[in-house]
């Protein structure tokens, strides 16, 4: 008698555990579907909330240049990322593995520079940077959001390199292979979890940030984030056509989520220092 | 304690263990000094021409009148002009009403990661399912939220079908109901990043606390209470630090798709503020006042977030 009554308790409890889950993700999917299911629909259409079509999709192409856009996106986060991990890696290793006077804190200047929000320097940032003419390329925006990225993939890169024995390094070094050979061939092989954490941590990053695509990019070479940003607020555009430039300029940055989930998620707990 | 761990504390000299002789050892550490000055220098060049010298001629640039081109200096009296003007402390206020919803954003996520530490048949999809949003930009949930909480939205359509349709609002063109909109979908947005923390947090603890816990008698609630929420204190540290950031520094693209600070300056948290008297007034020098503000605030958040990260280190640096 006992027996059955805890397996019954106990299906009652998986059961209710298990609802529970699925409303949260109810919660969590409804935008997404909302999304979905309002891009293909005409203005008409949308403000009945019946029927589907492709004109949103016409309208956001005829409006604002997707691909172009798209284009603009890839090109920035791929410059940015690069000078992240060069200047990442070779500085976390020099923090972590080529201790020298005054590294230490050199390094707590690095990293603390984590609490500079970009709002608080936008004005001078782009008045600088418009002055040595860089703010009509690609260079000024791919270097702001360099140096954004810098702070947290330094400290996230010592404290990987941190965790490779000393003596790893000296052998190498001293069996030939130099400081300079030492970190190529040994030490980065060795971190390339980190590498990859740290590249799909600022591609998300970069690839969904507005506010440097809005102010340091020309309009001809803006980011798709920021392009339909600025498209959302002409006040003649279509909801199904901004539900279309919502979905298309998601895509890329969920299928980078969906094959790389596990790297992301050890970067937000590698900020715990763990 | 192995020597591994042992030697960057130790001492800085490089190649101290035999093996060479003191020629060699003090050409190695030479090298070794200079390898490590050369390697961090790119790094520390970035940080400080692109971060640490803008924040200096921010302050410089919050005493002064500028318009980009020319620069009239006032000195030091702006600042106290700053806590004499009404708008200021309206948009400052907004900043603090924003932090009511951190105790939410925190508290939802550790509900949901209690949930999921059951580890019930298929969570780890679940988990997944909720993480998805952190991959979002903020624009475009902001044009979602938009649709949501307008007064022919979703939100509404919802209250009438359950029979609310008399209690319609626009929910944001209320100053305050706006602002109560900026925060449901803040709250909603941050879910995925603090379930994570927490959901790592749970995976630490040592399982034999809890059986213990339940055969003493405790229920699951209790338990939960008063065994696994003490001890992930560190991690609500900082979870909230994190949300604390995102509430006064990541919002920009969300107010800017939503609201545009509006109505009146019903959502205009201080680094809106920023772009507006910089961008829609062109009064760069205010911008820059309202940005050293800000900074300040944040430095105070992140000071707090090394005391939480150092720990770990040990006295390696």
């Amino acid at each position: 008698m006992a027996v059955p009554q805890i397996q019954l308790k106990r299906k009652i409890t998986t059961g209710s555990l298990l609802i529970l889950m699925v409303i949260v993700a109810v919660v969590m999917l409804y935008p997404f579907w909302y999304i979905v299911d309002n891009a293909f629909r005409g203005q008409a259409q949308y403000d009945r909330q019946s029927g589907h079509s492709l004109s949103g999709w016409r309208q956001l192409f005829a409006n604002l240049p997707v691909a172009g856009q798209l284009l603009n996106s890839t090109v920035v986060c791929v410059a940015a990322i690069a000078i992240i991990l060069v200047v990442s890696t070779t500085a976390g290793f020099a923090f972590a593995k080529l201790r020298y006077r005054g590294s230490g804190m050199i390094f707590l200047l690095v990293v603390s520079a984590l609490m500079v929000p970009l709002q608080s320097i936008l004005f001078p940032e782009f008045v600088n940077l418009s002055n040595v003419h860089l703010t009509n390329s690609y260079t000024g925006a791919v270097l702001v959001y360099a140096a954004l990225g810098t702070p947290f993939a330094t400290f996230l890169m010592a404290t990987y390199y941190r965790g490779i024995s000393d003596e790893l390094i000296e052998a190498a070094v001293i069996d030939g292979l130099g400081y300079e050979r030492t970190f190529l061939q040994i030490a980065i092989p060795l971190s390339l979890p980190a590498v990859a954490t740290i590249t799909v941590l600022q591609f998300i990053q970069i690839w969904d940030d507005l506010l440097v695509g809005l102010f340091f990019l020309p309009t001809s070479q803006r980011t798709i984030t920021a392009g339909l940003a600025t498209l959302s607020t002409g006040r003649t555009t279509s909801v199904p056509s901004l539900m279309a430039g919502s979905l298309i300029s998601a895509i890329p940055a969920i299928i980078v989520y969906l094959i790389f989930q596990r790297h992301l998620v050890k970067g937000l707990t590698l900020g715990m220092g763990k | 304690m192995s020597l591994t761990e042992v030697a960057p504390v130790a001492g800085q000299a490089a190649g101290r263990r035999g093996r060479s002789g003191p020629a060699t050892r003090s050409r190695l550490a030479r090298r070794r000094r200079r390898a490590g000055i050369l390697l961090s220098l790119p790094a520390l060049a970035l940080v400080i021409g692109l971060l640490a010298v803008p924040v200096g001629q921010a302050v410089y640039y919050s005493m002064t009148q500028w318009n980009g081109i020319t620069t009239t200096w006032i000195g030091p009296s702006t600042y106290s002009a700053l806590v004499k003007d009404p708008i200021f402390w309206r948009v400052l206020e907004n900043n603090a009403l924003l932090l009511l919803a951190v105790p939410v954003a925190i508290g939802i996520p550790l509900a949901i990661a209690a949930l999921l530490n059951e580890h019930v048949r298929g969570w780890r999809f679940f988990r997944s399912v909720y993480f998805l949003p952190t991959a979002i930009s903020w624009v475009v949930i902001g044009m979602f939220a938009l649709r949501f909480f307008s007064a022919t939205g979703v939100l509404n359509g919802l209250l009438a079908h359950v029979g609310f349709g008399a209690s319609a609002t626009d929910m944001l063109a209320g100053e305050h109901s706006a602002l109560a909109a900026l925060a449901i979908t803040f709250i909603w947005s941050m879910v995925g990043t603090n379930t994570i923390i927490f959901l790592t947090g749970m995976a630490t603890l040592d399982p034999t606390l809890t059986e213990a816990a339940r055969v003493d008698g405790l229920s699951r609630v209790q338990i939960f209470f008063r065994v696994t929420l003490p001890l992930l204190t560190r991690f609500i540290q900082f979870s909230f630090v994190i949300t604390v950031i995102s509430a006064f520094s990541a919002l920009f693209s969300l107010i800017f798709v939503m609201t545009s600070g509006g109505p009146g300056y019903g959502t205009t948290t201080l680094e809106f503020f920023i772009y507006q008297a910089g961008f829609q007034q062109v009064q760069l020098g205010t911008a820059a006042l309202y940005g050293v503000v800000l900074f300040v605030i944040m430095a105070i958040v992140g000071l707090v977030q090394l005391r939480l990260i150092k720990p770990d280190d040990g006295g390696g640096w």
